[in-house]
């Protein structure tokens, strides 16, 4: 009688064993999104400027050694000693080119520079002295967001009309507010992204022209010195306190896919479990429950 | 021999007062958590599994009996208020693609659609409790506590918004991510969701302090029912955060539970969590930069 009940146990526990082995062969593990940041090289080592201009990636260490790779940043060596790195307070996007001036003032030039002379553009706010920040996506024609030397980044939407779009918070009680320490566009129309570096929140990203944010740096240190948006290589370059890191232009994480047939299993199985956990949890409550109530 | 020991044990508990509604709770929270917890192991939160519904349809199947049977009549309200919370969440969450779908581009913004969602969620929220309120003895009825709201209430609901605000700034901002504000997405979206989010904190305080709490208090002590209800509210964030990182969030929002149901009692007023909870979602809405992966 005994070891006709152990018998029965023991076969239904081996069913259940074969049927949750089942569906956790027969289903598809799902497949893991290429890594949003990846070292490139210089791990290790503070670096405090990058620059990436067609094969070129320029970079600067912290301790003040300009280092050049031709090679998407397999190797490194001395630049010569004339490597100019460009300034960050310049963007130039086909013939439109936008400039912070040393008053903290955008201006704007159209077509070349013989013979487009640069205006303050009308609306931009006063940036504050030695505000140097700014990028243009080419994807977005008449976007710029730029950087107030108190932190601020502004956005000048496609229709000229400049606003406030992020205000960065302290990091704890004792921290204070992180400093914004670089901002990044691709100047070829390959993507409207904006990538914002700071030294605190790693680097935020906008899709939208500046209008919402998100956080973008998973794996990357939470300081970041500088960026550079390569069009020739597809990449945006961070350099941080650890090292020079390559994010490759990729879609925003989505779910994956799967094949219909393992769909429908999936979805026989979390129903089979959620009725079978609804009726026991019934079949319980009838059980304990006491026959008569009394308030 | 200590089958017996239980046995009789279990008998005296049966006797007790607090026995139906707490045994309830407990069997019903297995059951859910069971039906929750158990097809991850085979399933992808972020892609093809539907847990919002299937908890939907668990607390409904565990709920619905209670109407009829007699013996369950004590755990209506409680039944009830965990099918709420459940089936009003599904229907937040679902509400934007169920009025895309009805009604297509006059189904209005996303922002839009999030608040009549929000108000679908406050509607059925008040259907249920009307319900849990009418079917049930006198006895058994739970206090929702939603006829005044005094000053001594009103100068809480300040107080407490403002402990909950400083607490959320001295907290490390990447526990939160509560990085920066984005002052062009609070002034498009706040005109509809931060209704939205006032209503969703109604909703939730009607189903947690108003339902729970007061259907436990009428069979426990009332600081067995604050814990009780506390605890349920704090699982209950496994399923909202369920493909994030929900570890944490249980004890946080167990501890914010405790503190409004104490609150609640103190106040004999409902309003006062209404004011705090919908602050705090307000403040989460728009103080917190989503991350790439969604948190």
């Amino acid at each position: 009688m005994g070891s006709d009940r152990l018998s029965r146990r023991v076969t239904l526990v081996a069913a259940v064993c074969v049927a949750l082995a089942t569906l956790l062969i027969g289903s598809a593990p799902a497949r893991a999104a290429d890594a949003w940041w990846s070292p490139v090289a210089l791990l290790g080592t503070s670096v405090t400027r990058v620059s990436a201009i067609g094969d070129a990636i320029t970079v600067r260490t912290g301790k003040g050694a300009t280092l050049v790779s031709t090679d998407g940043g397999k190797t490194f060596a001395s630049a010569p000693a004339a490597t100019r790195i460009p300034p960050l307070n310049v963007v130039t996007v086909g013939k439109e080119t936008w400039e912070i001036d040393p008053a903290g003032r955008v201006l704007h030039a159209t077509g070349t520079a013989a013979n487009g002379t640069p205006v303050v553009d009308p609306g931009s706010p006063d940036l504050g002295r030695g505000a140097a920040l700014i990028a243009a996506p080419a994807a977005l024609p008449g976007v710029v967001v730029a950087v107030s030397t108190d932190g601020t980044v502004w956005r000048r939407g496609e229709d000229g009309d400049w606003k406030q779009a992020l205000l960065l918070l302290p990091a704890s009680l004792v921290q204070g507010v992180p400093r914004v320490t670089s901002i990044a566009a691709f100047t070829e129309p390959l993507t409207g992204a904006i990538y914002l570096g700071t030294d605190g929140y790693a680097v935020l990203v906008s899709t939208d022209g500046g209008d919402d944010w998100i956080r973008a740096g998973p794996g990357l240190s939470d300081s970041v010195y500088s960026l550079s948006a390569g069009s020739a290589r597809h990449a945006v370059y961070a350099g941080t306190s650890n090292g020079l890191w390559e994010h490759v232009l990729q879609a925003l994480p989505h779910p994956p896919a799967y094949q219909d047939a393992q769909l429908v299993w999936r979805w026989l199985g979390i129903g089979a479990i959620t009725l079978v956990a609804s009726a026991a949890a019934l079949l319980g409550m009838m059980r304990l429950a006491p026959r008569r109530l009394a308030p | 021999m200590a089958t017996e020991a239980f046995g009789t044990r279990l008998q005296r508990y049966r006797a007790a007062s607090w026995w139906p509604t707490a045994a309830t709770l407990v069997i019903a929270e297995l059951g859910l958590g069971a039906a929750l917890l158990i097809p991850i192991t085979f399933s992808d939160p972020n892609g093809v599994d539907p847990f919002l519904a299937r908890l939907s349809i668990a607390s409904v199947l565990i709920a619905l009996p209670s109407l009829v049977v007699q013996r369950l009549q004590a755990a209506r309200p409680i039944l009830l208020a965990l099918a709420a919370v459940a089936t009003t969440y599904t229907l937040l969450s679902a509400g934007p693609q169920i009025l895309f779908d009805l009604f297509g581009a006059r189904s209005g913004s996303f922002d839009e659609q999030v608040f009549w969602a929000s108000v679908a969620q406050a509607v059925g929220t008040l259907l249920i409790a009307v319900v849990a309120w009418r079917t049930v003895a006198p006895d058994w009825r739970p206090s929702l506590r939603m006829r005044h709201l005094g000053f001594g209430g009103l100068a809480a609901a300040v107080i407490g918004s403002a402990v909950l605000i400083g607490l959320g700034l001295a907290l490390p901002a990447g526990l939160l991510g509560r990085v920066a504000l984005q002052p062009v997405a609070l002034g498009r979206d706040f005109p509809l969701l931060g209704p939205a989010n006032a209503l969703q904190a109604f909703s939730q305080e009607v189903q947690f302090r108003g339902l729970l709490l007061g259907a436990l208090e009428r069979t426990m002590s009332p600081r067995w029912a604050n814990v009780c209800q506390a605890a349920v509210f704090g699982l209950a964030h496994l399923a909202i955060s369920y493909g994030g990182p929900e570890a944490p969030f249980v004890p946080i929002t167990f501890l914010v539970g405790l503190a409004l149901g104490w609150l609640v009692r103190r106040t004999n007023s409902l309003w006062p969590a209404v004011i705090i909870h919908a602050v705090a979602d307000i403040a989460l809405q728009f103080g917190i930069v989503q991350g790439l992966y969604g948190f």
